[in-house]
């Protein structure tokens, strides 16, 4: 759906963003991660169309977007870092606005912005003026505007920015929600946010893709420990002996004492083996009661850390 | 392009700019009708239209100063840019909603000759013409000032700018009068702008070759021009500047003299100053 190849950006001599490739397919929702300044922003304008690359190409269904820039965009809607509002408008002038200039055909536009103001829940303030809004509700206003004309592709970025968490999870769902019918490149720096909407991240950072894959796939590459983490009721020495007596268990460390007259602890197993069941029976039959057990959890914050620390990454 | 004439038209009425700039063009109108028609009962409405041309100076930069440098300071120009529509369509139709606000006011003046019409004899056909040439200058001059704001994100530096160059335009004729006639005058100047246009070529391309080239072909003209026809430099920055006199056309117009070719000569400054404009903004968004 969306092919980028060989995309390099260059303001002077400084370069933003240096050869990146990376396609899309259909109905996929796509991360993009990387710390402030990575190119995040400058990836998503190129492909939106709206500056353009030194070098490469961005196709939209395989339209090219400088060749066809009319027909490409109209497949794109888009909520850039700042949504584009125009602050003397009201929700409703607005989003009529887009409509037109999105080229919906008149008489289709009332009903689909019914639709779309009640899908991102902007009814209520349709005759506000945009500037008396929240950060919330702006944000809002920007998505409905991305939403407009029913593009086959959204690009996102940083669509959760500034909102409270109640709001977070709205637009979340909504993401997903819409995620189910369209294709999204969706950029963020919260790591949680993008292992629970995203299918596939890209980890950007000084302009290059230092890693790519879903969120397990990535996991993996990091860090190759086989972990369990463990919170156990009893004496520390006991259970350690308990665990060390254990089959496959490679490592035992402590991990804090977090609730009185408990201990945790962090076991590493030998690669590929599952050793929780056999944790938990050999840990009850010794008598001791496992208040948490929490598997290998993929940790996007850890990869996301290992890979911009090192400018190679790992590919 | 209907859809962003209809919404910078709107914004004009939601903002205060488009009732500033009615209130003051009339306001000041009406000082200058009752003064020069009124109070001295003469049916020379000419007269009186001449005299906006010092408004223009003032609130010209006022109704273009933020018609594109708002869109890049809030990046509502990302939704713009992102849309299907094309560059044209958005910069004609913010040009058009400008000259619209100006052709309103300008039509509200219309009911002054009426006015002096039922005192006396009025040269309908003179004024006719008047207003034809000063609605041609106000239209060329809104596209100079969309053309300035264009170059800058701030409102205050666009109007800034834009009231410097309406100053030197107005200012233009006095300054060409100021200037030296002589032949040698005429070469060094067109060395400066064989210089200035080298750096130009040289700063856009970063091409040292096409820089050589241009100076080298520009250097050629000059030498041959003057060899086959050395008069052609008598008085050359009269003649360039008075092209450039905007004002100087007018004046035909305020006689009743309605000229096709003044006519051509301030459409096509618009059409230049709107695609400048188009280019400007396409250029931003390709370095």
């Amino acid at each position: 759906m969306i092919e980028i190849e060989n995309i390099t950006k260059r303001y002077g001599d400084q370069v933003a963003l240096d050869n990146i490739n990376f396609t899309v397919e259909k109905g996929e929702v796509l991360g993009f991660l990387g710390p402030n300044g990575a190119g995040k922003s400058t990836a998503m304008n190129i492909i939106t169309g709206y500056i353009s690359a030194t070098d490469g190409n961005v196709r939209i269904d395989g339209i090219d977007i400088l060749e066809n820039p009319e027909a490409a965009k109209k497949k794109i809607g888009y909520l850039p870092e700042m949504p584009p509002l125009y602050l003397d408008m009201t929700v409703e002038e607005y989003i009529k606005f887009v409509h037109r200039i999105k080229k919906v055909k008149s008489n289709a536009i009332e009903p689909s912005m019914t639709r779309i103001m009640s899908l991102v829940k902007i009814l209520d303030v349709r005759k506000r003026l945009i500037k008396n809004l929240s950060k919330g509700y702006k944000q809002r206003v920007g998505l409905a505007q991305a939403l407009v004309g029913d593009p086959e592709v959204l690009i996102l970025d940083e669509p959760t920015v500034g909102l409270d968490p109640k709001q977070i999870i709205e637009i979340r769902n909504l993401i997903q929600e819409v995620g189910k019918t369209h294709t999204i490149i969706l950029s963020s720096h919260i790591l949680s946010e993008v292992s629970a909407i995203c299918h596939r991240v890209i980890i950007i950072n000084k302009g290059q893709i230092v890693a790519s894959g879903t969120p397990e796939e990535l996991s993996k590459k990091v860090h190759n420990r086989n972990i369990v983490l463990l919170r156990v009721k009893g004496s520390k020495q006991e259970i350690y002996k308990t665990i060390r007596e254990m089959e496959d268990v490679e490592l035992v460390e402590e991990h804090g004492i977090n609730e009185p007259g408990t201990v945790d602890i962090v076991v590493e197993a030998k690669k590929d083996i599952d050793i929780r069941e056999t944790l938990f029976l050999s840990l009850s039959r010794a008598g001791f009661i496992i208040l948490m057990m929490k598997g290998n959890d993929v940790d996007l914050e850890e990869i996301f850390l290992e890979v911009t620390k090192n400018d190679r990454g790992v590919q | 392009m209907l859809a962003m004439f209809q919404k910078e038209l709107r914004s004009y009425f939601t903002s205060a700019i488009g009732y500033i700039f009615i209130g003051t063009f009339l306001l000041i109108t009406g000082i200058f009708f009752t003064m020069y028609n009124l109070l001295s009962a003469s049916p020379s409405y000419n007269y009186t239209l001449q005299s906006l041309i010092t408004i223009f100076l003032f609130i010209i930069p006022v109704l273009t100063m933020k018609i594109i440098s708002e869109e890049t300071k809030t990046k509502t120009d990302q939704l713009l840019f992102t849309s299907p529509l094309k560059i044209t369509d958005i910069i004609v139709g913010k040009y058009l909603a400008a000259l619209a606000i100006f052709t309103i006011s300008l039509l509200i003046t219309v009911i002054y000759p009426i006015i002096l019409s039922t005192f006396g004899t009025i040269y309908a056909s003179e004024i006719l013409s008047g207003y034809i040439g000063i609605y041609l200058l106000g239209a060329t001059l809104i596209a100079i000032g969309l053309f300035v704001s264009s170059l800058t994100e701030s409102q205050v530096a666009s109007a800034v700018i834009c009231f410097g160059v309406l100053l030197f335009i107005f200012l233009i004729d006095n300054i060409e009068q100021a200037l030296p006639s002589t032949r040698n005058a005429s070469i060094v100047f067109v060395l400066i702008m064989v210089a200035i246009f080298s750096l130009f070529v040289y700063f856009s391309t970063k091409n040292i070759y096409a820089a050589t080239v241009s100076t080298l072909v520009g250097l050629s003209v000059t030498i041959t021009s003057y060899l086959v026809k050395k008069e052609a430099f008598d008085g050359l920055l009269q003649k360039v500047f008075g092209w450039f006199s905007l004002i100087k056309r007018y004046t035909l117009f305020s006689q009743g003299v309605l000229s096709l070719n003044s006519v051509v000569y301030y459409l096509s400054f618009i059409a230049a100053f709107i695609f400048l404009t188009i280019r400007v903004v396409d250029k931003r968004r390709w370095s």
